[in-house]
């Protein structure tokens, strides 16, 4: 039956994995402030009621069995959902961002579950038990964790970024050295989270390489050979080879650390002008390093000075010497401001309307606001999973333009105005 | 004009403008890779990576607006 009824199923796991994740929470926090616990709890129970009723509604409508079952259901479900909350707001007894964070773990925990299965993870992979177990219980808190903290008025007035497990965790234990010490140091931490990941990923992948590759072997395979195919269009084939392990790398790091970012609670390392800045001067020290390697000091000052051929060539110099030198240096400071800027601007954006979703919280239509801002907050995140993919892609394609220009090709643009002449 | 002052109002301003510039470019290099594309769709793989490198550079202009606002922002009183 459940079988054949694959929404029935999920409704039903998502229920119970957001109970779970409330009890937790609410366990977890009672101990220091026993209202928040309840206030969680109860907004995880009127969130159930809500779908428990809705299902009882759906199924009478569908079932053309109208009339007074109906009626009541729809009427036990006005006055206990929403006659609940008008009562729990108004008696002033609970604070709204716990209540709402309840409130929102059931919906929280079927839109990580659908992605899941939109991601074409179907019933039977690996991938249900880590959604159902660890994702969707982390995923969970830490939203709730995210909600709780606008709440303290630190983090939404003067930091431009969302509080990530790092700060909360330092907020909780703030006399904690080496907590104090990885909140301090928050982007070296999430790059080797993300680090860890891509290794992990692609450990799982290829630990046992087939013929015939199962789902996740092939989808790598794919996303490798086709970013192989693109940067192979560049470079030409025989240079692809030599030079592909970098690219490829710095592609699917960057690809992680970005991906990272959408996942509650954490953060995109790449919104840091540390980190990108280190990956640009690492491509900048490779690509001339293989200049170097490839054209001979000769031929690499030769290249920077634009291969005077002639007279004209000889006498323009002076100014191209300095002009192409820049050109070389401009390399590495556009390479990581664009990665930080088009980061680091799409959290902010995030950041501007989790802000307003939480002034929203404050407003007495509690309940009413937060879905529109919450599904905003979701369209924005859809954007920025675009740029993590593009800028990803733009890095790494840009470095094999980079290393493109340093390689002994004959389709060099100066080169060919000087042999044309 | 007091300092602050004249950072509120320039550094909004200078953003709208490279992002004009940005804009224009990109929409041109779309109109010319829509225009090859409706010509000759079988070079749409070379194509689309010719078209995001050039998006890439385009839009680094703007970029470098938002980090110099990023870096002035905090003087603004």
């Amino acid at each position: 039956m459940d079988q054949a009824r694959p929404g029935h199923d999920i409704l039903s796991r998502t229920l119970w994995t957001s109970w779970i994740v409330a009890l937790v929470l609410a366990a977890s926090l009672a101990p220091a402030r026993p209202r928040d616990a309840a206030a969680i709890l109860a907004g995880q129970l009127i969130a159930a009621l809500h779908f428990i009723f809705l299902r009882k509604i759906v199924k009478l409508f569908t079932e053309r069995r109208g009339g007074a079952g109906l009626s009541l259901a729809i009427g036990a479900k006005t006055l206990l959902v929403y006659g609940g909350l008008f009562v729990l707001i108004r008696s002033g007894q609970v604070r709204y961002a716990p209540l709402c964070a309840g409130f929102a773990l059931p919906f929280l925990s079927m839109f990580l579950k659908s992605m899941m299965l939109a991601l074409g993870t179907g019933p039977a992979s690996l991938t249900r038990r880590l959604t159902k177990g660890a994702l969707g219980t982390f995923g969970g808190a830490g939203a709730v964790l995210l909600l709780l903290l606008p709440a303290k008025a630190r983090a939404a007035e003067s930091a431009t970024e969302l509080p990530n497990w790092l700060v909360i965790l330092h907020d909780f234990n703030p006399n904690n050295p080496a907590i104090a010490w990885l909140e301090n140091n928050q982007i070296i931490v999430f790059a080797w989270v993300a680090g860890f990941l891509f290794l992990f990923l692609s450990w799982l992948a290829m630990r046992k390489p087939k013929m015939v590759p199962g789902h996740f072997q092939n989808a790598v395979e794919w996303m490798v050979e086709s970013m192989e195919d693109v940067c192979g269009g560049l470079l030409g084939p025989e240079h692809i080879k030599k030079h592909f392990p970098i690219i490829g790398a710095l592609f699917f790091y960057i690809l992680t650390i970005n991906l990272l970012g959408i996942i509650p609670g954490m953060k995109s390392a790449t919104s840091s002008l540390d980190l990108t800045l280190a990956l640009a001067l690492i491509t900048f020290l490779y690509v001339q390093f293989w200049g170097v390697r490839n054209l001979g000091i000769v031929g690499y000052l030769d290249h920077l000075a634009g291969s005077p051929r002639d007279a004209i060539g000889w006498m323009m110099l002076p100014v191209m010497l300095p002009v192409h030198v820049l050109g070389e240096l401009a390399k590495p400071v556009s390479l990581s401001c664009r990665l930080f800027g088009n980061i680091f601007g799409e959290d902010t954006l995030i950041v501007v309307f989790v802000g307003a979703t939480a002034l929203c919280l404050k407003a007495s239509l509690a309940a009413l606001a937060v879905p529109p801002m919450a599904g905003i907050t979701a369209l924005f995140m859809m954007l920025q999973t675009l740029t993590s993919i593009v800028q990803a892609l733009i890095f790494s394609l840009l470095a094999t333009v980079y290393l493109y220009m340093m390689l002994p090709h004959e389709a060099h643009a100066h080169e060919e105005v000087t042999s044309a002449h | 004009m007091l300092f602050p002052a004249a950072l509120g109002l320039g550094l909004p301003l200078g953003i709208g403008l490279a992002a004009i510039g940005s804009g224009i470019g990109i929409g041109f290099l779309g109109k010319g890779a829509m225009e090859a594309m409706g010509r000759q769709p079988e070079i749409l793989p070379k194509l689309q990576v010719a078209m995001i490198i050039g998006f890439g550079f385009a839009e680094a202009l703007t970029i470098y607006a938002f980090v110099t606002m990023f870096f002035l922002q905090g003087r603004i009183g």
